[in-house]
């Protein structure tokens, strides 16, 4: 069967260079140039018109095998559009579809299932979101308390999901939800499908400091899923979620982030008149080096992703180091801004206007999302360091 | 060079140069600080001529083994004055234009049969091999040097390359240890080694002694410096990946309140900071040594390369010291204790060759701005 659209070509004939060029050449042509380097995440109105023509074009699931409509990228290649992306400056959209979605369903779904959900995927007709989070399972996930029970041909899942990225922006959602209570924590939890417009789900944004509502509470009475929903086996969703844990933490170590925060930074200290004050000097060449070591072990990461192996729990460092340092220097950037940091929008500082507080925003929640880096710090000190229990 | 061959290397080089911190001790704060033996013996290794050419007895080898012998000398802290003398000292040599002088130093550098050090540093220390004090005059037609250098490693060599200043711009000289009208002060480190401050007074020169003309002297130097900076990072890593080691064993083992301490979450991650700094230690100095290795690698590029390595491993290897001593509690401030031995040389190493403030400072002033 076809899930998208055929490939132009099978790309890993092209080499590295003459792929990324083929890349460059489309960005640089296509893409909006309003949209590249957004302060805040885009919503789907905003940013649909770019992804629905890569999607058109075949190109909106780069890591994903031919045979389900992917581009069929080896790890390398993958690296090098992912790359490209990130050099124009283009956004993210609601991509667990792509990023989670797929790649499990892939890997523990069934045919039927596959042939039901991925063409939606790929078409950008069916958006997902990640119901992982709730009021009391944050960082201790497996102490979730939405329930799904088995009725007939359903299941019926009651309970509240919070945090949830962009669920007003989504038409389906991916439920961790609790099947066995008797069972020890992370053992009794299945990983459910759910239409959103399904009666019973009620989506409520959530306003968060920074002004914008990124994020969503959602809440289940009653809400009924068709039992073929259920991907893997029953109380077996701790392994199906886990499973896409390591590539979760590349994403967030690419030194993409910290970088446009030192573009922020260099504008801010030049309409300040301090980019040449000794002291200041010394603290970005920290900042740069620490970007720059950065981008090192992200190559290091990549690499391995490259080869096609699979990640260790050392990978839990490089999301420490990228977050920190994008946090150091979204501090860096306030503190050089004076009066100035504390004027929110596009402010206009010298001949130029500047977003002061944006990275200091979205630098917050990366030692807070994707697993914190508390949690992070214990996984390393246990699986990597062996330290004690 | 094979992978092979580096791994050959790097396990000779661990099975050869293992802690022995009794011999470290032992030769603290003693003339020369290393011993000679064991000099010749890393000489009949190959180690101290990985740089040089076979045709001048050394193996032909390159950056990456040099690294790869110093980060172990590091995790044995080896007294011996490997990068000063067969990195620092010997690519100065070697990249300058004095045939004679190679054909007859080579070899000897190489056996292990001399040591010789470096003098370019002025007695402000600092990392611009252009401020060097000593001067090259002209007296009633003969050469001489005059003015000091400070911070020269080892103290105790048989000999030193010396930059000096002439008319014509930067030359090396090859001045033996024993040369009239030089004066050796030996500075003590906190390691127990020495370095040396060198007054010099119408030191006699000529010809023969020139190591580097000015055409060649100022790219040789720093070619060698930065080479050196590198092989000291080496050296910072290994002795950092050991110094955690050591104290993720004594936080597995050591038991307070019924409980190995290593298992309080308030230690756990300050370990796990510890263990980041290595492993950015670790890619940086990688990363760099492959940019060096690289043909198209300009001057300017390598010495981004080094002052961004060195500013990591220097940090880090501080660091991790530090916070290894505060792990450890008193036992740790004990010299009966190996931490010590670590802790010392880490300060050594960390300001040799210019500091990890020095090295940003320089990584700014050369790295293109974002």
């Amino acid at each position: 069967m076809n899930y998208g659209v055929p490939q132009e070509q099978d790309w890993d004939t092209l080499s590295d260079a003459a792929f990324r060029a083929v890349v460059r050449a489309e960005v640089e042509a296509h893409h909006p140039a309003e949209l590249r380097y957004p302060p805040r995440r885009l919503r789907w109105a905003e940013n649909k018109s770019w992804y629905l023509r890569m999607a058109a074009k075949g190109w909106i699931a780069p890591g994903w095998p031919r045979e389900y409509g992917g581009m069929g990228l080896s790890a390398s290649k993958l690296l090098i559009f992912l790359e490209e992306m990130e050099r124009w400056g283009i956004a993210r959209f609601q991509d667990h579809g792509i990023l989670m979605v797929g790649p499990i369903l892939m890997r523990f779904g069934t045919e039927a299932q596959r042939r039901r959900y991925l063409p939606p995927i790929l078409a950008c007709e069916e958006i997902w979101c990640q119901g992982y989070s709730e009021p009391n399972a944050g960082s201790d996930l497996a102490n979730l308390r939405t329930e799904a029970k088995l009725d007939g041909d359903a299941f019926i899942i009651n309970g509240q999901k919070t945090w949830t990225t962009l669920a007003h922006d989504s038409t389906h959602m991916i439920v961790l939800a609790r099947t066995d209570k008797e069972a020890k924590k992370q053992s009794g939890i299945s990983f459910l499908m759910l239409d959103l417009k399904t009666p019973g789900v009620t989506v409520r944004p959530i306003r968060d400091l920074a002004g914008h509502d990124e994020f969503c509470e959602v809440f289940f009475d009653n809400v009924r899923t068709p039992a073929t929903n259920l991907v893997g086996k029953l109380n077996q969703g701790w392994t199906v979620a886990k499973s896409q844990l390591g590539f979760e933490r590349i994403h967030i170590g690419s030194p993409k982030l910290p970088e446009y925060g030192l573009q922020v930074l260099l504008s801010v200290a030049r309409a300040r008149g301090v980019e040449h004050d000794a002291l200041f000097r010394d603290r970005l060449a920290q900042l740069q080096l620490d970007v720059a070591h950065l981008g090192d072990i992200y190559a290091h990461f990549a690499a391995i992703v490259g080869r096609g192996e699979a990640l260790g729990p050392e990978v839990s460092l490089l999301k420490i180091w990228a977050t920190e340092t994008f946090q150091r220097i979204a501090d860096l950037i306030i503190e050089t801004a004076g009066e100035f940091g504390g004027l929110t929008g596009k402010v206009q500082m010298a001949d130029g206007r500047i977003e002061v507080l944006a990275p200091f925003y979205k630098a917050r929640p990366t030692s807070i999302y994707g697993g914190s880096n508390e949690i992070q710090r214990n996984i390393l000190a246990r699986q990597v360091l062996n330290l004690p229990g | 060079m094979s992978d092979d061959t580096l791994r050959m290397l790097r396990d000779s080089a661990a099975d050869f140069a293992t802690l022995d911190g009794a011999r470290v001790r032992r030769l603290r704060g003693t003339d020369p600080g290393f011993e000679r033996d064991r000099w010749r013996e890393m000489g009949d290794m190959g180690w101290l001529g990985v740089l040089i050419p076979e045709a001048h007895g050394g193996l032909g080898l390159d950056l990456g083994a040099a690294v790869t012998i110093a980060e172990q000398l590091g995790r044995a802290l080896y007294p011996e004055p490997y990068s000063a003398s067969a990195v620092l000292a010997t690519l100065a040599l070697l990249h300058g234009d004095n045939a004679a002088l190679k054909q007859t130093l080579l070899p000897r550098l190489a056996s292990g049969e001399i040591v010789a050090g470096l003098a370019w540093q002025g007695e402000r220390g600092g990392l611009d091999p252009d401020q060097c004090s000593v001067k090259l005059r002209e007296s009633n037609g003969a050469q001489q040097l005059e003015g000091s250098s400070r911070f020269v490693s080892p103290a105790a060599a048989d000999g030193y390359i010396v930059a000096a200043r002439a008319a014509q711009g930067l030359e090396l000289h090859w001045i033996a240890r024993s040369a009239p009208g030089l004066a050796c002060e030996p500075e003590a480190r906190a390691d127990g080694s020495a370095s040396a401050l060198l007054r010099f007074e119408a030191v006699g020169v000529s010809a023969d002694t020139r190591v580097a003309s000015p055409a060649a002297a100022s790219a040789a130097l720093r070619l060698a410096l930065d080479h050196a900076t590198l092989s000291t990072s080496a050296e910072l890593f290994g002795l950092m990946d050991c110094t955690l080691e050591m104290t993720l064993d004594y936080l597995r083992t050591r038991v307070q309140f019924g409980k190995p301490i290593g298992s309080f979450q308030a230690l756990q991650h300050r370990a796990v900071d510890m263990y980041m700094q290595k492993e950015m230690t670790r890619a940086t100095l990688g990363a760099a040594v492959s940019s060096v290795l690289d043909p198209a690698c300009t001057g300017e590029q390598r010495a981004v390369a080094a002052s961004s390595a060195k500013a990591r491993a220097s940090q880090a290897a501080l660091a991790i010291c530090k916070e290894a001593l505060q792990m450890h509690g008193a036992i740790g401030y004990t010299d009966e204790y190996d931490l010590g031995l670590y802790f010392n040389r880490a300060l050594v190493l960390s300001a040799s060759l210019g500091n990890a403030s020095a090295h940003r400072s320089r990584y700014a002033s050369l790295a293109a701005l974002p």
